[in-house]
């Protein structure tokens, strides 16, 4: 799964001018279209390594490199790379600059170059997509925050990249619209994008990361698939991470043999199947 | 402000041209400032009125309310042209005599205050007509496409986004410092506002930098591009604008008054 990343940190650091060393030496790879999620509290250094995957930050030590190259800091190359690596801002607030949705998600690929009817097909799938076309006129300052939020995506998703890295695309949703949008998100990885989103929700990446790196004080201290993350207590202890509430279930299940499968539910309903007896309910409905 | 925005968006001539609409309001505001027949104003006043009300669907209440906001600064201006001192002996109507000079009201002070009073009146009219049935959006539209600088017309439209950020910023700035009594006494108030004045500052100084972050994440480099919605033209529209304004014309100029 790693031995064809899609962009990778080599020893990045950086520091900000206040003196905040935001990244120490981080090495990490994205896996190629998968999902992966990155863990870890508040000024941990996601922000900052998700700027450094587009270009928008230029790492003080180490590199980055992209589909197997360096990363180069001139224009033509950022403006390539930012083609290829697109990402959607935590606050949507400073993302949308435009006055209407149209004009909105339309900035990025008319700044490719693309021919008028391309970007027309584009704005109109990307809002397609993320069911925004009915605010297509509506001002971005009259839109709720979960249209905001999706109008963000749209933007980013018009361009079409090939990595989709959005930060906390779940914060401040309410349980619905976080399920749509991690629901796109499956969408567009289905059709091979890679997507990679950081979150403080153990659930949200238990359930539908790939792969999960977890970063403390700008440093990597953990990563690995879902199941092998959430095993390693001393780690989870040591981000101040919870287990994820459908493994604690499911262990005290199993602590108490009630548990018929030997693998880490999922989801709700693996949960649900993996739990032993009759099922009475059916029972119950025909006497 | 706001509600003028959301008019803009939301009023029944929101799908009229915007160039028709901007062209039909600026002609009008020329017929009015270039007329000196006081019938012209009083049409043009009833006339947009009119449009603005029953066909963009305004509500009368809040369209008075508009009216009302330049009048101060009218009254101030009416009242100096209204109002004359001399000391010739002229005939006053209404006249307090101080030493040698006369303060009062004359005849024809008072048809020249009347005919200045509506005539800005009328171009007020026209222009709230504009904005209550156009969106800057599309404002912007018909500007650039009368070829002015683009970076003109990327800073009005940027400064139109930020108003709103800014006014948000403050209010949630205002509501944090309400709720932990900072507007309780005169003396808290205005160490708060002087809080908030600064803040916001800062906040907008650090929102830019993101929002240049954001931008650069899309490939801005230097031209904020974006689409615009093809619409055309209704040469019945054209038509009764150009009717109407003849008309106005007409009216403004005629020898007999």
């Amino acid at each position: 799964m790693k031995d064809d990343p899609i962009l990778e940190a080599r020893e990045v650091s950086f520091g900000y001018p206040d003196g905040t060393e935001a990244l120490r030496k981080v090495s990490l790879s994205i896996p190629r279209g998968k999902k992966t999620a990155f863990l870890g509290p508040n000024g941990a250094g996601k922000t900052t390594l998700f700027l450094h995957f587009n270009g928008i930050l230029r790492p003080a030590g180490g590199k980055v490199c992209f589909d197997g190259r360096d990363v180069r800091y001139d224009h033509r190359s950022l403006l390539d790379l930012r083609k290829n690596v697109g990402i959607v801002f935590q606050d949507p607030d400073t993302q949308l600059f435009s006055a209407s949705v149209l004009q909105e998600v339309s900035f990025g690929p008319l700044n490719l170059g693309l021919p008028r009817e391309e970007v027309w097909k584009r704005v109109n799938g990307a809002m397609a997509a993320t069911g925004t076309v009915h605010l297509k006129d509506r001002p971005t300052h009259f839109l709720s925050y979960g249209q905001k939020k999706r109008v963000a995506i749209a933007d980013i998703l018009a361009m079409r990249p090939r990595v989709l890295i959005c930060d906390e695309p779940t914060a401040w949703l309410d349980a619905r619209h976080a399920d749509q949008i991690m629901d796109l998100f499956d969408k567009f990885n289905g059709e091979g994008m890679t997507v990679v989103f950081s979150t403080h929700d153990v659930n949200l990446a238990y359930s539908r990361a790939d792969y999960i790196y977890i970063m403390k004080n700008g440093a990597v201290i953990g990563e690995g698939l879902p199941e092998q993350v959430f095993k390693d207590l001393g780690l989870l202890q040591q981000a101040g991470l919870e287990r994820p509430w459908l493994v604690d279930v499911y262990e005290e299940l199993k602590r108490k043999g009630l548990a018929v499968k030997n693998s880490w539910p999922k989801t709700k309903e693996e949960l649900f199947s993996s739990i032993a007896g009759k099922d009475f309910s059916l029972s119950r409905a025909r006497p | 402000m706001l509600s003028i925005d959301r008019y803009a968006y939301s009023n029944k001539l929101r799908h009229v041209h915007p160039a028709e609409k901007c062209g039909f309001a600026l002609i009008t505001v020329a017929v009015c400032l270039a007329s000196s027949n006081r019938l012209t104003f009083i049409l043009v006043i009833l006339l947009m009125a009119g449009l603005a009300v029953f066909r963009a669907g305004i509500p009368l209440p809040f369209y008075l309310k508009l009216m009302c906001v330049p009048m101060s600064f009218l009254a101030v201006g009416v009242l100096t042209v209204a109002i004359s001192i001399t000391g010739e002996n002229h005939p006053f109507l209404w006249g307090l005599k101080i030493g040698g000079y006369t303060l009062g009201v004359t005849g024809p002070g008072l048809q020249a205050a009347a005919d200045l009073f509506l005539k800005s009146l009328g171009a007020v009219s026209c222009l709230y007509f504009l904005s209550l049935t156009t969106p800057v959006v599309e404002i912007l539209a018909v500007i650039k496409k009368l070829r002015l600088p683009p970076l003109f017309i990327e800073l009005m439209s940027l400064v139109y986004r930020f108003i709103f950020v800014l006014l948000e910023t403050a209010q949630k700035i205002q509501v944090a410092q309400s709720s932990r009594w900072g507007y309780a006494s005169l003396k808290t108030s205005f160490h708060s506002l002087g809080q908030l004045g600064a803040n916001l500052f800062v906040k907008s100084y650090h929102h830019s930098q993101m929002i240049h972050a954001a931008l650069s994440a899309r490939c801005y480099s230097g031209d904020l591009n974006v689409l615009e919605e093809p619409r055309p033209l209704s040469k019945r529209n054209l038509g009764m604008i150009a009717a109407a304004d003849l008309v106005l014309l007409a009216v403004g100029i005629w020898p007999g008054k």
